[in-house]
């Protein structure tokens, strides 16, 4: 037998699903229908944008498995929460622990009497995020080499949310090797010169990047209950079938949201409290550092993903400073070990005058040219 | 039967004809994630990538007939994300093809040298790069040719050569002829 053949009999046992396994895929793609012909698009669905969206805001709340719940009962679930509130998934399932409920109380707490400075016409909320994640490859018949890549990026947030928003996404940096002699092998394909290379400048009105509604992507703050109770049951209604389980979602949702930097002290509050609702939550690291910044980690064990995903939160004043997911086994023929960091994002926020000039909303290629009198593009290349 | 694009530009106007893309392909792209990462993430990826597809339409090149490539490069995307899910399933399979249920048949020894080369191989697939492996999955579990591959990856088609000989190379077989398995002779002589 040849390998190719051979190659063609493995796993050759799996079969096509069942049409019966299938309906729950195909219920949410017709609600998506329905959504779309009601011109109501949820901030659940935000992040069915462009797979090449790569930031983390975009991505994270559809990057897990759905598990935990039977398809069926899900949507079962549904219609016990479309019906009412009353009878939500939030709430009655027991909560995060005392310790970790008291720490995002506290922070609520912090939030609501936070005030954000507020901007004046032309000036932009700058809200640099940074998300470092594991990688690896192989040449030839070589060793599988593991390191570490960031992918940073600026979006700067008008004053005006209806006026154009602007975005940089920074080519990826090599961060460190885990291989040991595999320092040659990363620099080949992510060089540290950084002559020539691109970043990523996207325009839009209102955010709308990549032809999405603004709605969409960032999500529509108004629409979101300050009620703790019921805004958690407006996030597992918008999350519900995405993610490994509905409570780890949930947490995901929070933090997309909060990451943000620009949703409200009420809102902000309203979401932390929602987090001590979740099933599952705890206390992961109570002196957790991230980019130079301490705060706690508070999150949930995702057995299916084989991942603890945390948020880290400043108690003190509600601020997010950033999320991680920490690998709970080693990642077989890896250098990945229980307890290695497999990813973390942090965000910082600032007023800033200017934003870049230049961009579309699909994104052009771009070298910054940072200098203030210069601020954009000096070249640009193709797509 | 109407053309993917046709489903495609009509779904502009009535957004339920795009339900006719999930009944002609949702069955074998599921199957095709079940096989790389396992039959649980299978259900996510394939709901994801008909979301993300829909989402996605007005993108879609209505010059090409064809959706399939398209749909399997959105569930290529989805399935980076879940290493450790794919990382297992390939696992599981060295596991499995180490584990072979002996009997008194005379041909024990060709079985299990066949479960020796089974579990080689599958160590080999989830050891190489995982832009190779996609490139030689697409090809031998999905039945793609190297321009669909190139389709499916939005990747210039030498790419998908350079990828599948590196491939080929791990898995020190001989070359995989195109104009054999999929019987389409001009992929071969391109020189892209």
């Amino acid at each position: 037998m040849d390998k190719l053949t051979l190659l063609r009999t493995l796993r050759n046992d799996v079969a096509e699903p069942s049409s019966e396994k299938l309906a729950p895929s195909l219920d949410k793609l017709e609600r998506a229908f329905q959504s779309t012909n009601s011109q109501k698009r949820s901030p659940g669905s935000a992040n069915l944008a462009d797979p090449s969206l790569q930031s983390r805001t975009l991505t994270a709340r559809r990057r897990f498995a759905f598990a935990g719940f039977s398809a069926a009962g899900a949507f079962t679930l549904v219609g016990v929460l479309v019906a009412s509130n009353l009878l939500g998934l939030g709430g009655w399932r027991g909560g995060a622990d005392p310790a970790a409920a008291a720490v995002l109380e506290r922070a609520a707490t912090a939030a609501l009497t936070f005030e954000d400075v507020p901007l004046s016409t032309g000036q932009y909320l700058r809200v640099s995020s940074q998300n470092v994640h594991i990688t690896d490859g192989q040449e030839n018949n070589g060793p599988i080499i593991t390191y570490r890549i960031n992918d940073s990026s600026q979006l700067y947030i008008p004053a005006d949310r209806s006026d154009d928003w602007v975005w940089v996404r920074e080519p990826s940096q090599v961060v460190d090797v885990l291989t040991p002699g595999g320092e040659a092998f990363a620099e080949r394909h992510h060089p540290s010169n950084t002559e020539g290379r691109m970043s990523q400048l996207l325009r839009a009105p209102a955010g709308a990047f990549y032809g999405n509604s603004a709605d969409s992507t960032w999500g529509s703050f108004d629409d979101m209950p300050r009620d703790p109770y019921l805004l958690l049951n407006y996030i597992y209604l918008r999350t519900l079938g995405a993610g490994p389980s509905p409570d780890g979602e949930a947490l995901v949702f929070i933090a997309d949201t909060l990451r943000q930097g620009t949703a409200p002290p009420d809102l902000r509050a309203a979401l932390l409290r929602a987090a001590t609702m979740i099933p599952g939550v705890t206390i992961t690291d109570d002196q957790a550092t991230l980019n130079g910044s301490t705060g706690t980690a508070i999150g949930r064990v995702e057995s299916k993903q084989s991942l603890r995903v945390e948020i880290i939160i400043d108690p003190s004043s509600g601020r997010l400073i950033g999320e991680r997911e920490v690998a709970v086994v080693a990642i077989p023929e890896s250098d990945v070990v229980a307890g290695d960091i497999l990813s973390w994002s942090s965000v910082e926020t600032a007023i800033v005058n200017v934003a870049p000039a230049g961009g579309t909303p699909d994104g052009v290629s771009c070298e910054l040219d940072l200098r203030p009198d210069a601020f954009g593009c000096v070249t640009t290349g193709n797509n | 039967m109407n053309k993917d694009s046709g489903v495609i530009e009509r779904s502009l106007r009535e957004p339920a004809a795009f339900g006719e893309l999930f009944h002609r392909y949702a069955a074998p792209l599921h199957r095709y994630v079940a096989r790389r990462a396992g039959d649980s993430l299978a259900d996510d990826v394939t709901s994801e990538t008909f979301l993300i597809a829909f989402e996605r339409r007005t993108a879609f090149d209505l010059g090409r007939d064809d959706a399939r490539p398209w749909l399997f490069g959105i569930a290529t995307n989805l399935i980076h994300r879940h290493r450790i899910a794919e990382a297992r399933t390939l696992k599981s399979l060295e596991r499995a093809a180490a584990e072979p249920e002996y009997d008194n048949s005379p041909s024990v020894d060709e079985f299990v040298d066949a479960q020796r080369e089974v579990k080689r191989m599958a160590r080999r697939l989830r050891r190489m790069p995982s832009a190779d492996r996609d490139c030689l999955l697409l090809f031998a579990w999905g039945d793609f040719t190297y321009e669909q591959i190139a389709q499916s990856l939005d990747i210039p088609i030498g790419t998908v050569r350079s990828r599948m000989n590196r491939a080929r190379r791990i898995l020190r077989t001989e070359p995989l002829s195109e104009e054999v398995h999929h019987g389409q002779t001009h992929f071969a002589s391109d020189s892209a």
